[in-house]
């Protein structure tokens, strides 16, 4: 059981080794990353099945025991999330391969895209599984290393130059936190996070909000954070669809969950909650206004998405377990429908040949399906009901409105956000799916078959879009065992002693 | 119930099939549930009325959460089936002809007016709070498809963001105020939250209090109240037969139910019965003054049901045994006398092609059953006996007029009187023969049309004729309420009471009434006088105005767009987060030794001196070399502290790094881009915050140091357990050995760099400045495949 | 490059030398040539590549190991790239036309084989062992060493080819501009 703990992490390498050697074979690299990313999701779900019947699935990698060497935690959180984040990538991969970016042309394969895809993969599964602060970094330095890649692969000056944006931004948050470990290490001589709980409570008060600090400015540039937030939106709208969806889906996600785990796991309880408030408050509302004044598309989507972040830090800041149970829901929830509504943003760009939502029109009549598609998500993102977004959010109320005065008032702005929100995808309803038709834009660059401006689509685009937003409808419909185990795992984190005795023994 | 409501949905899912036979037959189709939900509400009478506990059922969806599915089936219930169902099925009957038959609106229609009417059946059978809000927002969102239909039309899109916007605003208060009351109270079960405020154990305190004025908010919203009101004669954009049922018949009810579901628990509390109290009393005025000026009939009527519903909010707050009974019976008589008038006015519409009141004239001599229905109807909402409205105001007036509460009680009279003067509108501007207009030439009205309308009407009239059946509802809904005394626990619903001061005030309602229509051109002139800037409608308009200009300019003052900038808040957010606690909570040990080894201070200095020089320099060239420089001076600095191998790979990996620098030098200008000379100001802070957050990191390094307690945890095993790996340098060891995956990772790295840079640099290879001078991307050409695959 | 790989061999002369292995063959930039450094590249190429080969070997022992290995044998590329251009792309490597991207997938690959290979044996994942090999005592993290090694020279051959791609032509195409 322990060695299915590395699976998620060493069969993309695996994959990608073998996808870069057989470079030459396009559909041999495709089955290849299909293959391992079934594989991780399978192994996944196993995975979450025994970390919820038997606690935590730990793996000491070469066999050494936990300080001295790095563990691998496969715990009822990290697990979920694995499932659901491979589940997504899964799904774009395929929407990628039909978007044909992931090749030059049917025939000719790539050296970078499924190699690099893979390694992202990778990144993300080893975050979720890591059980140590150095890994962790290892695991960040992948994933961004990857998403350099693929936000400036095939591309022109003009994207290159919005995502070097995204790349200065995310080499200086690895200098922070590559400085923090060293701060950590300094102070506590370890880097294990088990055993990083038990030395950091010995330290004096003041260097523990330090520390803590430094871990909620160093993640919050991952995860987006208001005031740290403001590459997102500049640097995410220009790149190709599957890749927006992936980042938006997973790369906040994962700096939320590391403000999530090392804050319930080694700041506990002396955790700047009003701090967090106030920064879940800002991001919640800055994002959401931010939505409000655009009229790009992709643009008015990342804002919803740094809106969104305020919502999971809002349960972080709650600091009990509903607090963490809920954020651990929305998580979830939200890695699903970001995603999705970033591929389906693909398909509406690629039909109209425009980003701007003021030219185009009349889409609900010309492709009801489309609208379907759009819809769905778009309502699960605002928290109508019974949608999933709305069985997270509840969890976040509810978390909240038992908590103290300060917690209920925030929850005032969860509920605001979400007026906002739908607001915001509202405008985008009645501009483009309602109203005159409008032709579509001509084409003005046949080569680039990335962002817009061509009304090339297949049905496996649609396939992989609407796979998703089924998932999203599942996860609404499963909300009774789901929330059951997010409540046992925000239970988890909060009691730490599942963690701390599976690791340390 | 979850099955009725569920086969709704279905059924509405699956109608567009059978639209596309045909658009008559789908209506059809839609209109067989909500009659059987009637069926099954009035075959469930008995067990309603009887002494044992009302059918119930519960589904559980997440018991974590708290969320189930939870229906009971009350007399309010019933009265609402009656509406939600008996009138939906006679709307969706009537929406078959009034579409017509090749209607591209049609398929849409009747799909989503079945839908609706599910969510409207989960909404009013709803005895948990979680499962009434979840049907409320569906309800909210059917709303917004109905009203703005296709979207061609600017009018219908406002609308209908409008009606959505403010009800989901108060949608979501209330879902923030259901989960504080939920929490506070330990249930969402309706039935158990009535029944522990009714034993003195509901929630308490002031935040308790604060979820139930948020709930009302919702409730108040969703009902279209004095200030929300203006979204429901917007809505009135929709097709007559949506405004019929959703915008009179059923949906702008929601929030009445919901006042009358939670009354029996929160009536004595002065926060939720004021409100709704003054609100209430507000709304009826201020609906019935503006009817009494509206031309368009449709907005006529969407003002008067404004009106009522402030009427049955004043009266379903009232908490009071009398008071309860009006409020079930003007429910129910306001469905049954407001459906068939929107019908009416669909009806006109249709034959003559208008609905303005200047325009119409004679149509009471052409079309006489019509007039007779619509008559029927508004002789209900007037109050006039023999009708349902009658035995509703009759209740409501003895309700306040019992208690002594006067100034309800007079304010409710001011309302009837209204009431009757724009039913008397009504009538006159439909059906009247006007002098000086010319006389409406109608085509004729097909059964489809007039049958459902007719059947609608006349429910009232034989409800208006037999109290008992509504009694016996009405008296079992208020039972719920404490008797203050006889005369309350006794009261029935009669059409004579003997001579009363209800009746008087009956009478000076129906007098004043027809006097105020008579004098209908005097009234317009003090409306006109009376004009003045504020109204609802503009507080509206300017606040969402304003949010979206405020979203611009925060949007805007934020996302600068310039990288400089964002370094800076970066920083600033280091600064000001983790330093400030660096400020208050560090303490620098005792001693802090200035070296370790003397040699390290010379390459101290080296680095020191040229990061320095660093920040001068204006070629690049040189920068490269500094950068090199420093990075040589701290693989020294590895030599001197006895790292050899860290010092080997930091020489090397620099030795490459300045190779690779050389490849892309040759690509760049010679010199830094001196860019727009930035003001010496602008220099000086961005040196202070660089120093001061290098600084920052220093000294946290000195204090973090200094709080160490035990030694690391890890030294000594590694150097203890490197021969167990094989290995006689531990730095070997701990690479391939105890963090093998780090290794892996950081070549996984180092993999995904070299491709990157290969993919980056041979796609831009190929790009061209187009003619628009658009870089077209290269990336597709052959020669760039043949080069990355390579 | 004077003779072209694809040209047929005699079944007889199958081994008998294409070319000249190491040196980088004809300049294509005639103008412009250190022959100081280009002379000193013949002799120290293949002295670096022993080296780094001992670097990669002794690092269980002695600073070294297949990090540090690999960047000088990587250098040593640089070395000969710099002195004799020779430059489009794949040839830069040697005769072999053993492309950049595969030697990193081998490297890579090498890494995931030892990190698996202790799991067939019932092992932890990534563990090593000491194996007697030849009469000589092999610690099996070894492996991981090559991959490391192997991956870093393929690194560092695909920045030469990327980002020293076109060399000579943007010289010919600047010439007398300078940097």
């Amino acid at each position: 059981m322990s060695t299915l703990v590395t699976l998620p992490v060493l069969l993309p390498i695996l994959g990608a080794a073998l996808s870069v050697i057989f470079v030459r074979q396009a559909t041999l690299q495709r089955l290849i990353g299909i293959v391992v990313l079934v594989a991780v999701c399978v192994v996944a779900a196993v995975l979450l099945v025994a970390a919820d019947r038997t606690g935590p699935v730990v793996v000491e990698l070469g066999g050494w025991p936990a300080p001295v060497g790095i563990v691998l935690v496969a715990d009822r959180l990290s697990a979920l999330l694995l499932l659901i984040s491979t589940v997504v990538t899964l799904a774009v991969l395929v929407y990628a391969i039909d978007q044909r970016i992931s090749d030059y042309g049917r025939d000719t394969a790539s050296t970078t895209f499924h190699p690099i895809f893979l390694l992202l993969s990778t990144g993300v599964s080893l975050a979720y599984l890591t059980g140590d602060l150095f890994s962790l970094f290892v695991a960040f330095e992948i994933m961004l290393a990857a998403s350099y890649v693929l936000i400036t692969r095939r591309t022109n000056a003009e994207r290159i130059r919005s995502g070097m944006t995204y790349v200065i931004i995310s080499l200086t948050s690895s200098l922070l936190f590559l400085t923090t470990i060293a701060l950590v290490y300094a102070s506590t001589g370890t880097v294990n996070l088990a055993d990083l709980a038990g030395r950091v409570a010995a330290l004096p008060p003041g260097l523990r909000t330090l520390l803590s600090m430094l871990t909620i400015v160093t993640f919050g540039i991952k995860a987006a954070m208001v005031p740290l937030h403001f590459w997102l939106p500049d640097s995410y709208p220009n790149a190709p669809a599957p890749v927006t969806a992936l980042f938006a889906g997973l790369l906040t996600k994962v700096g939320i969950y590391a403000l999530l785990r090392t804050q319930t796991l080694i700041f506990p309880g002396d955790g700047p909650s009003a701090v967090l408030l106030v920064l879940a408050v800002l991001t919640m509302v800055v994002g959401a206004l931010g939505a409000l004044a655009q009229n790009d598309l992709n643009r008015l989507l990342s804002f919803l998405l740094v809106s969104h972040i305020g919502f999971m830090l809002f349960g972080l800041a709650v600091d009990d377990a509903r607090g963490a149970a809920g954020t651990a829901l929305y998580i979830v929830h939200h890695i699903t429908v970001q995603a999705t509504l970033f591929l389906v943003s693909g398909l509406i760009t690629r039909r109209t040949g425009t980003v701007s939502i003021d030219q185009m029109g009349g889409l609900a009549r010309r492709s009801p399906v489309l609208a379907v598609l759009f819809a769905v998500p778009a309502l699960t993102l605002a928290g109508i009901p019974p949608t999933s977004g709305f069985v997270a959010k509840l969890a976040l109320l509810q978390a909240g409105a038992a908590g103290t005065v300060g917690t209920v008032v925030v929850a005032g702005f969860v509920v605001l956000a979400s007026l906002l929100t739908l607001w915001a995808v509202v405008r985008v309803w009645i501009r483009v799916f309602w109203g005159a038709d409008k032709e579509p834009l001509p084409d003005d660059d046949p080569h680039d078959e990335l962002v817009i401006g061509t009304s090339k689509t297949s049905a496996p685009m649609y396939v992989a879009s609407a796979a998703l937003v089924a998932v999203s409808i599942a996860i609404a419909a499963a909300a009774g065992p789901l929330s059951a185990v997010t409540e046992r795992a925000g239970a988890d984190l909060i009691a730490r002693v599942p963690y701390l005795e599976a690791v340390l023994g | 119930m979850l099955a009725l409501v569920v086969a709704h949905l279905v059924v509405a899912a699956l109608l567009p099939l059978v639209s596309r036979r045909s658009r008559r037959a789908a209506f059809g189709v839609a209109a067989v549930l909500p009659a059987a939900t009637l069926v099954w509400g009035l075959a469930n009478l008995p067990a309603v009325l009887g002494p044992g506990p009302a059918p119930s059922e519960t589904h559980v969806w997440a018991s974590a959460l708290h969320l189930e599915f939870g229906f009971r089936l009350d007399a309010l219930g019933v009265v609402m089936i009656v509406l939600v169902g008996g009138l939906g099925a006679l709307i969706l009957a009537y929406s078959a002809w009034y579409f017509g038959k090749d209607s591209r609106d049609a398929p849409r229609n009747s799909a989503l007016l079945l839908a609706f009417a599910g969510a409207m059946l989960g909404l009013v059978l709803a005895d948990d709070l979680l499962t009434l809000y979840l049907f409320w927002e569906l309800t909210s969102i059917a709303s917004f498809l109905l009203v703005g239909q296709g979207g061609l039309h600017r009018a219908n899109r406002r609308a209908a963001v409008q009606a959505l916007l403010v009800t989901v605003m108060g949608g979501l208060a209330m879902l923030l105020g259901i989960v504080i009351v939920g929490e506070s109270a330990g249930t969402y079960r309706i039935s158990e939250i009535v029944a522990a405020a009714q034993q003195g154990a509901g929630p308490a305190g002031g935040l308790a209090a604060t979820g139930i004025v948020l709930i009302l908010i919702g409730a108040l919203t969703k009902s279209a109240q004095f200030p929300f009101h203006p979204w429901l004669p917007g809505a009135m954009a929709a097709p007559t037969p949506v405004s019929a049922y959703l915008h009179a018949a059923s949906m702008v009810k929601a929030g009445v139910v919901l006042v009358g579901r939670l009354s029996p628990a929160f009536a004595d509390r002065s926060y939720w019965w004021v409100p709704i109290a003054v609100l209430g009393l507000v709304t009826m005025l201020v609906g019935g003054w503006r009817a009494l000026h509206e031309t368009d009939l449709k907005r006529l009527l969407a003002f008067g049901t404004v009106s009522q519903l402030g009427f049955l909010m004043v009266l379903f707050g009232s908490g009071d045994r009398i008071g309860e009974i009006a409020a079930l019976t003007m429910l129910l008589a306001h469905g049954l006398f407001k459906a068939p008038l929107f019908m009416v006015v669909g009806i006109v519409d249709k034959v003559t092609g208008t609905r303005e009141v200047g325009a119409l004239s004679g149509l009471g001599r052409r079309l006489p059953g019509l007039a007779a229905a619509a008559t029927l109807a508004a002789a209900s909402m007037a109050g006039i006996p023999f009708l349902l409205g009658f035995l509703g105001k009759e209740a409501a007036f003895e309700a306040f007029v019992h208690d002594g509460d006067w100034v309800l009680a007079l304010g409710l009279l001011l309302g009837s009187i209204f009431t009757v003067a724009y039913s008397a509108r009504f009538l006159w501007g439909a059906f009247a023969t006007k002098a000086g207009v010319e006389a409406t030439e109608p085509r004729p009205v097909v059964p489809g049309l007039s049958v459902p309308t007719w059947i609608a009407a006349f429910t009232g009239l034989v409800l208006g004729c037999v109290p008992p059946l509504t009694d016996a509802l009405a008296r079992n809904y208020a039972a719920a309420y404490p008797a203050e005394d006889a005369v309350a626990a006794d009261y029935h619903l009669a059409l004579w009471h003997g001579l009363s001061l209800p009746l008087l005030f009956s009478a000076v309602a129906l007098i004043v009434g027809a006097t105020l229509h008579l004098q209908r051109a005097r009234v317009t002139g003090l409306h006109t006088a009376l004009r003045h800037p504020l109204s609802a409608q503009r507080g509206y308009e300017v606040t969402v105005g304003g949010i979206e200009r405020f979203a611009v300019w925060v949007t805007g003052r934020i996302q600068a767009g310039s990288l400089p900038v964002y370094l800076g808040v970066l920083l600033l957010t280091v600064l000001v987060l983790p330093g400030l606690a660096l400020v208050f909570g560090g303490t620098l040990p005792a001693t802090v030794p200035g070296y370790g080894s003397l040699m390290q201070l010379p390459l101290g200095l080296v680095i020191v001196a040229c990061a320095a020089a660093l920040t001068r320099v204006r070629r690049r060239f040189t920068a490269v070399l500094l950068v090199g420089a420093i990075g040589y001076a701290i693989g020294g600095l590895f030599v001197v502290d006895g790292g050899p191998d860290l010092a080997l790979a930091q020489f090397l990996v620099e030795t490459l790094t300045m190779v690779a620098f050389v490849f892309v030098l040759r690509r760049l200008p010679a010199h830094f881009d001196a860019g727009p000379r930035v003001g010496r100001g602008i220099q000086l802070r961005k040196a202070a915050l660089a120093t001061v957050a290098g600084v920052f990191v220093a000294v946290a390094a000195v204090v973090l140091s200094g709080a160490r307690q035990e030694p690391p945890a890890v030294s000594g095993e590694f150097v203890a357990r490197a021969p167990e790996a094989g290995a006689d340098n531990v730095i070997a060891a701990i690479l391939v050995d105890f963090r093998a995956l780090d290794t892996v990772g950081e070549i996984t790295v180092l993999l995904i760099a070299a491709a990157g840079t290969a993919s980056l640099v041979l796609a831009t290879r190929h790009d061209k400045k187009g003619k628009s001078g658009r870089v077209e991307s290269g990336g597709g050409t052959p020669e760039h495949e043949e080069e990355i695959a390579g | 490059m004077t003779a072209t790989p694809e040209q047929k061999i005699p079944f007889e002369q199958w081994d008998a030398p294409s070319g000249e292995w190491t040196l980088p063959g004809a300049c294509p930039v005639r103008t412009n040539r250190t022959l100081l450094l280009e002379a000193a590249t013949r002799f120290l190429f293949p002295v670096v590549l022993v080296f780094s080969v001992y670097l990669l070997i002794v690092g269980h022992y002695a600073p070294g190991g297949g990090f540090q290995g690999g960047l000088t044998a990587g250098l040593a590329f640089v070395l000969r790239y710099i002195a004799g251009g020779g430059s489009e792309g794949v040839e830069i490597g040697s005769r072999l036309r053993l492309r950049p991207p595969v030697l990193m997938g081998t490297g890579l690959l090498l890494a995931m084989i030892t990190a698996f290979a202790p799991v067939l044996v019932g092992r932890p994942v990534l563990s090593s062992a000491k194996v007697s090999f030849l009469g000589v005592e092999v610690v099996s993290s070894l492996l991981l060493d090559v991959g490391v090694y192997l991956l870093i020279i393929g690194v560092v051959l695909d920045l030469l080819r990327s980002l020293g791609s076109g060399i000579e032509r943007d010289a010919e195409a600047g010439q007398g501009e300078r940097p």
